[in-house]
Order: structure tokens, then C-alpha cells, then sequence
């Protein structure tokens, strides 16, 4: 009986009213589509960047059993026989692997010189691939496939010949509509052109191929690369049969075996594992400011409903007086949020798709910037995706519903009826300066506590968002005791007038949805300046980093290298002939090797320490005693690491590291930390004659050139241009320029999220006193019968609003204070390990205090305008 | 001297329609200064319509309503609010004093709106509270106070700005009668103190038995007048 009596209430006094009253349906049907959309796109393309680092041989023929390689450096290609002889008669094919980085050249001019497309060249056999394909469904083969050139089918013959033709590449279905017959690609120090052989076929029930996955057969690959005779792992695949579990089981044993120290095992599970091991950090920090839209969400559709509430107080009277039970109240009204929930979580997930086609590039930038090279530029919705944006949506709309839907069930129609009472304080607890005064000493312990050791590496600062929102609680609440001095203090020049005397003195008893409206703006420009904060000590901290890093006058590096993870290099004849050009008075080179370490990824480089100790001044966290001498020690190998490296694997100055090369295993001592903002994974430098020895290799990743007094490095920037097209030759304005822009690009988004974040506590503003305007609208009767012109009632709103938007501004200010130090402190320490230094950007916090108390001021006069013209509240 | 310039208020055939229904049917009468009048009548003949079109807080459909010689319907609503703010004070029957303001600021906002000096202000909110017997409670807001203290209130508020007309809807209604009666002898006395008139909407015979004249509305027409 009560759901029929809950479902015909609903009908015909909730959905009626929506009909009625369509476009405040609409509005609030929007708002929590908004919070949905922005978590929604968030996730989807946190999901679609990670994603997007495709194990690529996966494409290409299914997913492989196993994967050896090297723990650093390539792996000699001497192992295949050994492999081949030890696999025997096993059913599993053998696959052979070199992977190279290649961008397209610059377009011209600086402008194009970056975030230009790049491409992962794939080095594979590719008959025995092709034969792979074709074992499986008899498709998929490189050749016989249709070519820019020929249309028909080519026979096997033609493709020995194409291969010996010169370096031909099969490219992405994606890559473009027509693919076109000829690429120009930068690969390391080197314009190279190749011809489009094909479209790379796909393999049975692979993923679909990126649209940056490049194919070619491995020995041009190894030629073009200059690593003939090395690869960079082994692919095993056992052939499908009844024995297939046991004969994996025994092919990863036997591996295991063969390779001791010589590789390491991995299946490719365990690879893309580490891609999402490597960004959790990042992907947490932005789901977490995601939520931040879904919980102003929550806010704006609790003050909705309340104003709804408010509104039709009468109707419940009459319900209650009809004899309609609280408990049926409160389950209408939560069935009404619920269904909003429902339409307005549905909408929202449509949004979120539509957004995250948009926020998924800038996902994809930071990424690339920082952690891997995507391509990725759309965002697919799954069915589990959409399920849960619309249960988020009914969640959060149920939650924000559920003190009116009390409220509204709590009113005895007796007080309805009996007008002039005053306006509800809010709940005991909500106002309590101890509760406050608790949240705040809480925050303070949390921001004590370490983060939460993430599997893989790297922390999460659970304790630390646990003081961030404590903190804003406890603020919160404080915020809301401001409102009364704020009014007092206004009083003073506000008692000669008569709005102004009416508007403060709500405010010297602010009701519950004042202290609300309060609490929420507070924790909005908290939020936003707090990262404000973070941003400009960022910013700061930066900006001395590189001042103090970057002392050459030009900077050298392949300009196929676009990536956090490319691996384009400059050979040592190129390094010698560049550090001898007769303008140079001093160089340096860096190499960077990729290594695992307790099973995470971090980089080993090495440099000239004479020319870095003569020449550049290292940021020093903890510096090496004097006199240290990082050549010719017995003993460990001296080496200095970053600081994201001691926060990640827990080392610190004096203690030891055990690092595997292509040559062996290495002992080193630390000796020194430095500050280096861009690389989150760590990394260890020491100098660059041990790096040649253990691995074997002269080439480096990037050289630095100091010029001869009075010589112009743009001159020489060209003619160094001009003899190596291949080379991105920066000079040190403009490295420092493109060092920052990549920075401010990471914050994009977290400033979008916060601008929607004060966007919406200025409409919850409105919200609020427009419920606060209907709940006093025998007030505003009064009022006008005193003789108060309509202006003059919008200027009492309009001093309330102020008032209050300025109490949220001095409290917001002063919480982000707070939570300026603990994002720069404990969550940016915790997440990436990077010690910052605490600046206020001053400007930005007084425009944003500013902007926030003239648009409180404006929209409340508009409220107060529109509550001026509310028809008399008419007597009995 | 005519009755159009020696009255305070003449109502000329006012009518007010919501909808296709008519609330009031030329109704037409006048107030002389300091005359109280009785506005009865039974529920829904009109009463509040006619007190609210008085106020300039609603407009007649027809006819016109002058006060002071000035006619109510050709003001704007700027003119309106001033008129009322000078020359009208209103008394409810639910009280409406501003709850977060204290019985001296309820009665000292009329004052400020007329941007009356501090000093004077001062003088004439403390005359008012002293003659209604509010000293005591001067401080407290008006949750504090019994409903007949706080309809005490509302006539101090209504009359402290010295208008020439009080507008009073069943300003005992709400009253227990010790109270009703002492509210309406307070209104009798402040009101023939001050010389202003008083149009007094009421279902009592208590409160019309105050006034000088009774005027009496049924179906938004005037039936009788006494």
C-alpha cells in the first residue's frame, strides 16, 4: 500500500510539477549531468591513455605466451640459435623484436618542432609472422596485401623483391583514409625516407592496430638503426592444442632456466601492468579532482531540492493534514532524486563520452610528456562505464536529496500554517567550533602520516586527501562563524541604511542554508587557490630549476625524440663532430639507458662530471661531500640520484644499489641527491665512461654546447640545422620556454576542474538565496508594505550575498593555505617526490578573493531583483 | 472646501477582478484624517484585496484610489514604495516583525528608510517602546517575545514614522482576547494621540466597535456602511 501511495504521490505532485515547471526540471536535470559528464570523461580518459600503451607485437599476432629481454640495454640476437636449439621440437614460435621511436620531421619554424605525431617502428620477421597469421585463419600477411601502388594481390616473389628494394614500412588502417606512398621519419640524428609497402593486416581476435605502430621487416630496422646483430626481446607464442596450459608452464620454466642473468621474464600482462603501475599516481590525483565536479554536483541538488522543498511547503502541509505518513514524505521526495539521478546520470554519461573525446588529448599530452608516448585520440565507452555514471548519478542525487526529503517530511503542517517563524539554524553539529577545532587537529596528525605504498612503486597520499578534506570540513564550519563578525563589522557603516541594516542582520543569525552556501563557496576558493599555490611554487620552484640546470647555450637531441619514452639517440661521430664545431667553447652529452630496478622502471645516465662540476650547478637536495671523485674509484661505482628516485625506492645518500647492464650486474654508492622535475620514475647519474663500458655503446641521448663569448647562438643554431636535419638544436631561451609550456600544459586540466569547481558554488549561491528569498517571502511582503522599493530590496540581497561571499572569501583564503602546503608537502612529495618551495602568488589569490565578492555581489542582486518581484505572500 | 481635497483618502469606484472572477465591484468610500473605519465583511468578500490596493502593494483593475490628493494607480512602483514608506504604516495579523532584527531595530527601520537622523531616530524609537510597554524586552528578538507583545511591536513600527494612514489586517486574529483588547485600545489611543486615521479589516465586533464608521463588503461590493 505504501509503494502505491509513494508511486501515485509521485505522480501526481512530483512529475506533475516537472511538466509544470519544465525548465527548473531541466536545470537541475543538467547540473547533475554536469557532475557525471566531468567524472565520467575523467575516467575515460584516464582509461584510453593507459590503454593506448599497447604491448604492439599484440596487434600483430595475438597475445604472446612469454617475452625475454634484456634487464637493460638490447639483447644480442646470438641467443635465437641457442633458443631454437634448447626449444627443440616444442610447438611455440619464436619472435624476434626491435623497437625504435621515429617522429615526423618538423613542419618549419619552431612552431612545428613540437608535439608532432610519433611513431613506434616495429622490427619484426615478418615471413614469420605472416606465416603465424595465416596458421591461424589464412589472413593477415604482409604480403599479398592490397598497397598504395598495386590493388591485386602481390605473390611471395614480388615481396622478396620489394624487401630488397630498399626499407619499406606497413603503416596503421588509421593512419590516414589514402595511405600515402612515401614517409619522411626522424630517426635518431637522421632524416630517413620509406617506402609505404602496405597496411599492417591485423591477427584473429588482436587489438586494433594504433594509429602509431609502424612495421617493418627487422633486419632494415636494425640496418636503419644501426643495431645489426642486437634486438630488443624475444616473443614466444605456443601453439594451440590440447597441451597448451602445461606446455606454457614448461616453456616459461625452461626460459627461466637458459636465462639466469642474462634476461628477464615477463609476460605481457605483466608489461601493461607496468604502464598502469607507472601513471597510478597521476590517474588518482585527477580522478580524485574528478570527483570534486560530482560532490559540487551533490551540492548544487541538495540546495535545489531544498529550494523545492521550500517552495512547496504548502502542498506538504496539505499531504501531512490529508494524513500522509513522514516516512511516505521522505520516500517521495528520495524517489524524486532518484529518478532525477537516473535522467540526469544517463545524460551525463552521453556528456562524458562527448567530453572525453575532448579531455582525452590532454590526458594523452601529459602522458606523453612525462610517462610514455600514446596516440590515443578518442575514448571508448564500455556497457560497466555507462552503468556506473548512472549509478553515480542516482547515488549522489539520492545523497544530496536526503536531508530535504527530511526536512520536508519533519514539517508539521502546523508550522506551516503558522507563519513568522524563524528560519532553521542548521544541525547542532554543523555549527560546532569543537567539531571544527577536531577536524583541523585531525588534518594536522593525517598530514603526518606517509602514503600508501602503491603495488608496483610509488605512493599514494591517502592520509593526505583525508587532511585535505578535513580540513575543508573543519574550515567549513569556521567559515560559517565568520558570518556573523563579517556582519558586525559591516553594521557599522550599514546602520544608517535601511537594506543594509535588514541584509546584515540575517547575517548576525545566518540561517542553515546561509552557513551552507558559506561552507561550500569556502571550500571552493579553498580548492582553487590552494592550487593556485601549488601551481605558482611549481611554477617557481621550476623556473629556479631550469635557471640553475640550463647554463648552455644550446641544447642538442634527436628530433625523432618526442616522448618521455623515445629512444632516439645521436651516434659519438655526430657528439665529437658537434662539440668540434669551431664556435664551441665547451660540451657536454647526457645518455640515458631505461632500467629495471626492484622490478620498476627507472633510467641509469650518465654525463661528463668535469664539464657538469666546471660548468653547471646542480639543484642539490642533500649535496656529495667535497672532493668527491665520481672516475677512477675503487670499489661501488660513486653515482648522485634524483630525489623522485630516493622517494621511490627508498635509498638515500650512502647506500648501495645494485643496477643490471648489457654486461653484468653493478654495485653502486650513493653519494648525492638532486632535485630533477622532469623525470617522476628517478633516475641515477653518474659518468658517462662507466655507461660506455657497461654497455658497450658511445652513442648519447643528448649533447650541450657552450658557445665562444660574442658568438650568436642563433647563427650557429642554423648552421648546425642545416648539416644534420634530424637534430632538434634548442637554443637556452627557448629549451627553458618549451620546459615550462609542458609544464603548464600537465595543470590544464586540473585548472579546468577546479574553474567548474567555483562555478558552481557561485550558482549554489544563487540557489541558496533564492531558497532563502522564497523561505523569508513573508518578508519581503512586509517590506514592500514598509515601503521598500524593489532596487532597494535587491540591494538588501545583494549586501547579503556580499557579505557572505566575502566571509567564504577570507575563510577560503585561509584554507588554501593550508591547502597550499599540504598539496606541495605531502600529496605532490607522496605522489612524485618532488620537494617544492612555498610561493603565494599574491595577484592571482587577491583577483580570484575579487572576482568571487562581485560575482557573489551580482548574482545576489539578481536574485534580489527577481525576489522584489514575487507576488505578495497574501494574507488570510 | 471640497470633500475630494478636506478627505485623507478617497477609494472612487474600485474594482479588481483575478481571472474571470470579480474580488471587488466599485467600491467607493472616504477616510477624513484621523477617522478610524471598520472594513467587515465575511471570507473572500474582498477585504484584504481592497486593504492591498489601499497599500499601492496591489493595483485596482478600476477606478482609482487618492491619497493626499495624490492618485495611488498613476504612481510607478518606485512612488509607490515612497508613499508607503511616508504616509502608510501596515499592522498584520501574523506580525511580520523581521525575526533577526530586535524590537528597536524592527521599529527604528521605518526611520532609516526615510534616512531620519541617528539622534532623532534614537529619541522617537525610544518614545514608542516606552508607550508600549516594551522597555524591558528592547534588546530581545521577536522569537522572544508572546504574540501580543510582538503585535505591540508592530504598531510602534507602524506609527513611529508619523504616517497619515495605518492599514490594519485582523490585527487581533492571532491574539487571545486579553490581548486583542489591549491591542486594540493601544491602536485606539496612539492613533487619536497622532491624529492618524485607520482602516481596520476585521471579522470582530470587538475591533469594528472601536472604529467611527463600519463599512461592510460581501461579494466584493459594498453592502452596507454604517
Amino acid at each position: 500500500m505504501s509503494t502505491a501511495l509513494v508511486t501515485t504521490l509521485l505522480h501526481r505532485v512530483i512529475l506533475r510539477q516537472w511538466r509544470l515547471a519544465p525548465r527548473a526540471t531541466l536545470l537541475l536535470t543538467g547540473i547533475l549531468a554536469l557532475g557525471v559528464a566531468v567524472y565520467v570523461s575523467i575516467r575515460l580518459a584516464n582509461r584510453a591513455a593507459v590503454a593506448s600503451f599497447t604491448h604492439f607485437t599484440d596487434t600483430l599476432t595475438g597475445q604472446s605466451d612469454w617475452i625475454i629481454q634484456a634487464p637493460a640495454g638490447a639483447l644480442a640476437e646470438s641467443v635465437l640459435p641457442e633458443l631454437r636449439r634448447a626449444l627443440g621440437a616444442r610447438p611455440v614460435h619464436v619472435i624476434p623484436v626491435l623497437e625504435a621511436t621515429a617522429a615526423a620531421p618538423a613542419a618549419g619554424g619552431d612552431g612545428g618542432r613540437f608535439g608532432r605525431p610519433s611513431y613506434t617502428l616495429l622490427g619484426v620477421d615478418l615471413i614469420g609472422v605472416s606465416n603465424l597469421a595465416r596458421s591461424a585463419d589464412g589472413v593477415g600477411a604482409y604480403y599479398g596485401q592490397s598497397t598504395p601502388d598495386r590493388a591485386d594481390s602481390a605473390e611471395a616473389a614480388d615481396f622478396w623483391e620489394a624487401l630488397r628494394a630498399g626499407p619499406q614500412v606497413w603503416i596503421s588502417p588509421e593512419f590516414a583514409p589514402t595511405p600515402p606512398r612515401q614517409l619522411s621519419l626522424v630517426l635518431d640524428e637522421r632524416v630517413v625516407e620509406l617506402r609505404v609497402a602496405g597496411v599492417i593486416p591485423s591477427a584473429p581476435e588482436a587489438p586494433r592496430v594504433p594509429a602509431n605502430l609502424m612495421v617493418m621487416d627487422l633486419a632494415s630496422l636494425q640496418r636503419l638503426t644501426g643495431k645489426e646483430g642486437w634486438i630488443d626481446r624475444i616473443e614466444f607464442i605456443v601453439e594451440a592444442g590440447p597441451r597448451q596450459a602445461e606446455q606454457r608452464a614448461e616453456l616459461a620454466a625452461l626460459l627461466a632456466e637458459l636465462g639466469r642473468d642474462r634476461w628477464s621474464l615477463s609476460s605481457p600482462g605483466a608489461r601493461r601492468e607496468s604502464a598502469e603501475v607507472m601513471t597510478r599516481a597521476f590517474r588518482l590525483n585527477l580522478t580524485v579532482l574528478s570527483l570534486i565536479a560530482l560532490l559540487v554536483g551533490l551540492y548544487l541538488i541538495f540546495q535545489a531540492l531544498d529550494g523545492a522543498v521550500v517552495r512547496r511547503r504548502g502542498e506538504i502541509a496539505v499531504l501531512r493534514s490529508l494524513g500522509v505518513e513522514e516516512r511516505t514524505i521522505r520516500q517521495v521526495w528520495l524517489a524524486e532524486a532518484a529518478v532525477l539521478g537516473l535522467v540526469g546520470g544517463t545524460l551525463g554519461v552521453a556528456l562524458g563520452w562527448l567530453g572525453a573525446q575532448v579531455s582525452v588529448r590532454a590526458v594523452g599530452q601529459t602522458v606523453n610528456a612525462l610517462y610514455f608516448g600514446t596516440t590515443v585520440n578518442q575514448a571508448n565507452l564500455s556497457v560497466s562505464e555507462a552503468l556506473l555514471g548512472i549509478v553515480l548519478g542516482v547515488v549522489t542525487s539520492v545523497a544530496a536529496g536526503w536531508w530535504p526529503a527530511s526536512a520536508a517530511a519533519r514539517t508539521p503542517p502546523a508550522q506551516v500554517l503558522h507563519r513568522g517563524s524563524a528560519p532553521a539554524v542548521g544541525a547542532r553539529w554543523a555549527r560546532s567550533p569543537m567539531i571544527a577545532g577536531g577536524c583541523l587537529l585531525l588534518a594536522v596528525a593525517c598530514a603526518q602520516l606517509p602514503g600508501f605504498p602503491l603495488p608496483g612503486g610509488g605512493r599514494f597520499p591517502v592520509a593526505g586527501y583525508a587532511a585535505a578534506f578535513l580540513a575543508i570540513f573543519g574550515g567549513g564550519i569556521l567559515c560559517s562563524h565568520l558570518l556573523a563578525p563579517v556582519a558586525r563589522l559591516a553594521s557599522a557603516w550599514g546602520r544608517r541604511r535601511a537594506p543594509a541594516c535588514v541584509a546584515l542582520s540575517h547575517l548576525r543569525q545566518p540561517s542553515g542554508r546561509h552557513r551552507l552556501a558559506a561552507a561550500a563557496l569556502h571550500c571552493a576558493i579553498g580548492m582553487t587557490a590552494g592550487m593556485a599555490i601549488l601551481v605558482g611554487s611549481f611554477d617557481q620552484t621550476v623556473r629556479n630549476w631550469v635557471q640553475r640546470t640550463l647554463q648552455a647555450d644550446l641544447y642538442i637531441a634527436s628530433d625523432g625524440a618526442q616522448t618521455a619514452n623515445a629512444q632516439n639517440r645521436i651516434s659519438a661521430d655526430a657528439a665529437a663532430a658537434l662539440a668540434a664545431h669551431p664556435t664551441v667553447a665547451a660540451a657536454n652529452v647526457l645518455v640515458a639507458w631505461r632500467i629495471e630496478l626492484d622490478g620498476r622502471p627507472t633510467v641509469l645516465s650518465g654525463t661528463d662530471f668535469a664539464v657538469l662540476q666546471a660548468r653547471m650547478d646542480l639543484p642539490w637536495i642533500d649535496p656529495p661531500p667535497a672532493g668527491t671523485a665520481f672516475i677512477g674509484q675503487e670499489g661501488p661505482t660513486p653515482v648522485v640520484v634524483s630525489e623522485s628516485f630516493t622517494e621511490r625506492f627508498d635509498r638515500r645518500s650512502g647506500d648501495s644499489v645494485r643496477v643490471t647492464t648489457s654486461t653484468g650486474s653493478r654495485d653502486l654508492r650513493i653519494v648525492g641527491v638532486f632535485a630533477d622535475y622532469g623525470n617522476e620514475q628517478g633516475s641515477i647519474l653518474l659518468d658517462r665512461s662507466h655507461l660506455v663500458d657497461w654497455f658497450r655503446d658511445t652513442s648519447v641521448t643528448s649533447v650541450s654546447l657552450w658557445l665562444q663569448p660574442g658568438v650568436d647562438a642563433d647563427t650557429v643554431r642554423a648552421d648546425l640545422l642545416a648539416q644534420y636535419p634530424g637534430l632538434s638544436v634548442l637554443t637556452n631561451s627557448r629549451l627553458r620556454a618549451e620546459i615550462l609550456r609542458i609544464f603548464r600544459q600537465t595543470f590544464a586540466i586540473t585548472y579546468a576542474l577546479e574553474i567548474i569547481g567555483v562555478l558552481v558554488a557561485v550558482i549554489g549561491l544563487v540557489l541558496t538565496l533564492t531558497s532563502v528569498l522564497l523561505d523569508r517571502r513573508d518578508e519581503l511582503t512586509t517590506l514592500r508594505a514598509l515601503g521598500f522599493s524593489r532596487h532597494e530590496i535587491a540591494v538588501a540581497t545583494a549586501i547579503e550575498g556580499t557579505a557572505l561571499s566575502a566571509a567564504a572569501v577570507a575563510g577560503g583564503l585561509a584554507l588554501s593555505l593550508g591547502l597550499g602546503w599540504l598539496l606541495i608537502h605531502v600529496i605532490n612529495k607522496q605522489s612524485f617526490g618532488w620537494t617544492l618551495g612555498f610561493a603565494l602568488p599574491w595577484g592571482q589569490l587577491a583577483a580570484l578573493g575579487l572576482l568571487v565578492t562581485l560575482a557573489g555581489a551580482a548574482v545576489s542582486y539578481g536574485v534580489g531583483r527577481w525576489g522584489a518581484n514575487l507576488p505578495a505572500d497574501q494574507e488570510a | 472646501m471640497s470633500a475630494a481635497i478636506s478627505s485623507l483618502l478617497q477609494v472612487n469606484a474600485v474594482g479588481k477582478r483575478y481571472g474571470d472572477r470579480r474580488v471587488l465591484d466599485a467600491v467607493s468610500f472616504t477616510v477624513a484624517r484621523g477617522e478610524r473605519i471598520a472594513l467587515t465583511g465575511p471570507s473572500g468578500s474582498g477585504k484584504t484585496t481592497l486593504l492591498n490596493c489601499l497599500g499601492g502593494v496591489d493595483r485596482p483593475d478600476e477606478g482609482n484610489i487618492v491619497l493626499q490628493g495624490e492618485s495611488i494607480g498613476e504612481l510607478d512602483s518606485n512612488a509607490l514604495a515612497r508613499l508607503r514608506r511616508q504616509r502608510i504604516g501596515t499592522v498584520f495579523q501574523f506580525f511580520h516583525l523581521l525575526p533577526t532584527l530586535t524590537v528597536r531595530e524592527n521599529i527604528e527601520l521605518p526611520l532609516q528608510l526615510l534616512q531620519v537622523p541617528a539622534a532623532e531616530r534614537t529619541t522617537r524609537v525610544q518614545s514608542f517602546v516606552e508607550r508600549v510597554g516594551l522597555v524591558a524586552r528592547a534588546d530581545a528578538l521577536p522569537g522572544q517575545l508572546s504574540g501580543g507583545e510582538q503585535q505591540r511591536v508592530a504598531i510602534a513600527r507602524a506609527l513611529v514614522h508619523r504616517p497619515s494612514l495605518i492599514l490594519a489586517d485582523e490585527p487581533t486574529g492571532n491574539l487571545d482576547s486579553a490581548n486583542g483588547a489591549n491591542i486594540l485600545a493601544l491602536l485606539r489611543e496612539l492613533t487619536g494621540e497622532t491624529g492618524t486615521a485607520l482602516v481596520l479589516v476585521t471579522h470582530s465586533e470587538e475591533a469594528a466597535a472601536i472604529c467611527h464608521r463600519r463599512i461592510h463588503l460581501r461579494d466584493g461590493r459594498v453592502t452596507a456602511e454604517s
